[in-house]
């Protein structure tokens, strides 16, 4: 059992440095580079989809730079210190920060690697949106990726202008869109007008998305070259009788209904992420966020940083992001893996989060529970002290009591609940109030200070997160002679320990239950989420509190 | 905890007859305790499949393997590898762990090296009695902690039936009449009035497969998380 004296006690574990890398696309090739640069060893895995052949457009890039892709590929093939794995199927991930098992099929061979850490730089990939407008692509309606790759030709280009071909863009109306996708539809749109005098477009937009760089002075020139937007809030009607598409709407700006027959109908599409991502997902236990990207949203955390340690998500597996963001976050992830590999030793909190392997009976609840990936098993459950964050969540899940987070054991914290309310003077409601060290531990330090109005026996105690909660704290407060019990989390969606909230909800919800049958009024118990500056609230919440139970 | 029984040795050799190649996967927590299917049980039963394979002109081959529990998919996980380079499993687990194993590799055939008992407990090394049918609907708080669903050979809950031998009962001279040793262990404890209260028919409807989430971990479930 650790006691705070050793509760600083560091140790030197070994690591593994290398680096796997998923996805060879024009974000995995970057990071390659970068992190074989620093001295790395990198393993290049690219998968078995076709993100490898993602297209430059899909970036927001002109062909050009094809050339610098080139040169780049160049620079991973000649790098002793990348080896690179085609067709790669992952197929499982086992371990630590510093100490990952990859077991994966390259080629049709099986192999595994150790490596400390992983980077997850899948591609996204662009899917049409014809069947939402109900359209077939034909020679005159095609999509956005066949008609840039149609631009990148002079032919075609001069076609345009001789034939005073019209051309029209639907953009917005199937789909939210994003600035990447406005980038794309505004360089193809300037494109067409600086091909040459004759051709023309016309964009058929419902919100035009500038908030990304440099994109409100390619609106302009564009329009400023002659292109023509209609900004409508209802898709225009398109028949596609015969060979030639018909778009009529009501134009807002004249007043009067309007038909127009353009030579090419080009089609915006949806830029989706790759569809391995929620395989990936899965096998690297991280989490999957908002329509199969591999983030959620924390503002605890760096962007590139996944709910493991050791686990960077990077680029367009992360986001829709342009080039320059994705290899933004290239950079940041090598800042990253600098700071946790270091040269291969790495100092360690030796007791941050401590299994009792006499009274663990592996049941993996802690394994399944903790939201960093940080707990493994040999026969018992062991914690990783590079990827441990210390919240608590296993160590009040635990049907054992086999695990005690330093600092905050259940002794500890018993002792804690005892003495804070033996310390309220006789006569002032006992009110404790269980505060995440992370949010409602400084609305209420700073209600305090700011002296708002605060029940006089209103007592903290400080969580790591509202997750390391027991339920058996809760209820053994009211038996040391609490008046009122307050759990007090992070807002959903902000735990920096992502579940910590989750946890602590279903606890208490669970313990309103346990009062009832115990005869006490749950109104005595109330789980409150705040944020840190919430001091107003916080003084607000425990002065009700005092009322109700008063 | 379950106990379990190896199959008679002739019957399990037909199960598995005409496999090539056979994995033997033990099971370390409730029928290793009770000494019928962890990993010393697997070394053994491999070694007598062998032994009786030797006079073969071709023999099947057997592995080995036993995982921590069979009832948890995680520590299935670790026989994902293996489980290709077989042809069949013979599985030494409880039935819950046979059917999670066969679950887990739906293209193998997966085959029981035990017959699974009942809940019960550790009188002495190697002898087990059974205590729980795991009914659903405990009554032990007015039976004086004796299970009469258990250990009447009727499951009656009221009292016992006619055929009560004074202590015994009539399908076994040898075994013990449960409302007897109730009513026995309730006047010792002078609590005889508890013999009295009718106990309602357990609800049999039970008795289709069930789900039992704990309290306290229902909304996770509800939230599909």
């Amino acid at each position: 059992m650790t006691t705070s004296e050793n509760a600083h006690e560091m140790e030197k574990i070994e690591i593994v440095t290398d680096v796997l890398i998923i996805g060879g696309g024009y974000t995995g090739l970057k990071a390659a580079d970068s992190i074989a640069g620093t001295g790395y060893h990198v393993i290049l895995a690219d998968q078995k989809n076709s993100d490898h052949q993602a297209r430059s457009s899909l970036f927001g890039l002109k062909a050009d730079f094809q050339n610098q892709l080139d040169e780049l590929k160049k620079a991973v093939n000649g790098n002793n210190n990348i080896e690179f794995l085609p067709d790669v199927n992952i197929n499982s991930a086992t371990g630590v920060p510093g100490d990952f098992t990859i077991r994966l099929t390259s080629n049709g061979k099986d192999l595994e690697k150790k490596v400390g850490a992983v980077v997850v730089a899948t591609d996204i990939v662009s899917t049409p949106l014809n069947h939402i407008y109900g359209l077939d692509f034909s020679d005159k309606i095609v999509s956005l990726s066949d008609f840039e790759e149609n631009l990148s030709s002079a032919d075609f280009k001069e076609k345009l202008c001789n034939n005073k071909q019209t051309v029209a863009f639907l953009v917005g109306f199937a789909q939210n869109g994003s600035p990447l996708l406005m980038k794309r539809i505004l360089d193809s749109v300037l494109a067409i007008s600086e091909a040459g005098n004759g051709a023309t477009a016309y964009v058929y937009i419902n919100d035009i998305k500038v908030a990304g760089n440099d994109l409100e002075r390619l609106y302009k020139t564009g329009r400023d070259k002659g292109a023509i937007y209609f900004k409508l809030t209802q898709l225009p009607e398109i028949s596609q009788q015969s060979d030639a598409p018909v778009v009529s709407f009501h134009d807002p700006v004249v007043r009067s209904d309007i038909e127009v027959e353009p030579d090419i109908l080009v089609l915006e599409e949806a830029m989706t992420p790759s569809q391995i991502n929620t395989k990936l997902a899965g096998i690297l236990r991280i989490d999957l966020g908002p329509m199969g990207f591999l983030q959620t949203d924390n503002v605890h955390r760096f962007p590139v940083n996944s709910n493991r340690e050791g686990i960077y998500v990077i680029g367009s597996a992360r986001d829709i992001q342009d080039l320059s963001e994705a290899w933004t976050d290239v950079e940041n992830t090598v800042i990253q893996l600098k700071q946790l590999l270091g040269d291969g030793t790495k100092e360690v909190p030796k007791f941050r989060a401590v299994v009792d392997r006499e009274k663990c009976v592996t049941c993996l609840t802690c394994y399944r529970c903790c939201p960093h990936g940080a707990i493994y098993w040999d026969d018992k459950a062991v914690i990783s002290p590079v990827a441990c964050q210390a919240c608590g969540i296993c160590a009040s899940e635990c049907p054992q009591e086999a695990i005690q987070i330093t600092g905050y054991t259940d002794d500890e914290l018993i002792d804690q609940i005892r003495n804070a309310i033996s310390d309220v003077k006789n006569g002032d409601p006992k009110i404790l109030a269980f505060c995440c060290e992370n949010s409602a531990l400084e609305a209420g330090k700073a209600a305090a200070l700011f002296h708002y109005e605060l029940p006089k026996g209103l007592r903290m105690i400080r969580v790591p997160c509202a997750g390391k909660v027991d339920i058996h704290y809760v209820l053994s407060a009211f038996i040391e002679g609490a008046d009122g019990v307050m759990v007090m989390a992070c807002h959903p969606g902000n735990c920096k320990s992502e579940t910590g909230t989750t946890f602590a909800r279903w606890r208490i919800n669970n313990a309103y239950q346990m009062l009832e049958e115990t005869g006490i009024n749950k109104e005595r118990l109330e789980f409150v989420t705040l944020a840190s500056n919430m001091a107003p609230d916080f003084a607000k919440i425990a002065v009700e509190m005092e009322k109700r139970i008063g | 905890m379950i106990v379990a029984k190896r199959k008679p040795f002739e019957e399990i050799k037909g199960l598995i007859q005409g496999y090539k190649k056979i994995l033997v996967v033990g099971c370390g927590t409730c029928v290793a305790v009770c000494l019928a299917g962890g990993e010393k049980e697997v070394g053994v039963l491999a070694a007598e499949l062998r032994l009786s394979q030797k006079s073969e002109k071709e023999p099947a081959e057997f592995g080995e393997a036993t995982v921590q529990r069979q009832c948890d998919r995680e520590f299935l996980a670790e026989l994902d590898d293996l489980v290709p380079e077989y042809d069949a499993l013979l599985s030494m687990a409880c039935g819950a762990g046979i059917q999670f194993l066969a679950e887990r590799f739906p293209d193998t055939p997966v085959f029981p090296a035990v017959d699974t008992t009942f809940i019960g407990v550790n009188q002495d090394v190697g002898w087990y009695e059974e205590r729980c049918k795991a009914c659903g609907s405990c009554v032990l708080g007015m039976t004086a902690g004796i299970c009469p669903v258990t250990m009447c050979a009727k499951s009656l809950l009221n009292g016992p039936c006619g055929g009560t031998n004074g202590s015994s009962c009539e399908v076994d001279p040898n075994q013990p009449c449960a409302w007897h040793m109730i009513y026995e262990r309730l006047a010792r404890q002078g609590r005889l009035d508890k013999i009295i209260e009718i106990c309602p028919a357990n609800d049999w409807r039970n008795q289709k497969p069930q789900t039992l989430i704990q309290p306290g971990y229902e909304e996770r479930y509800e939230s599909g998380k």
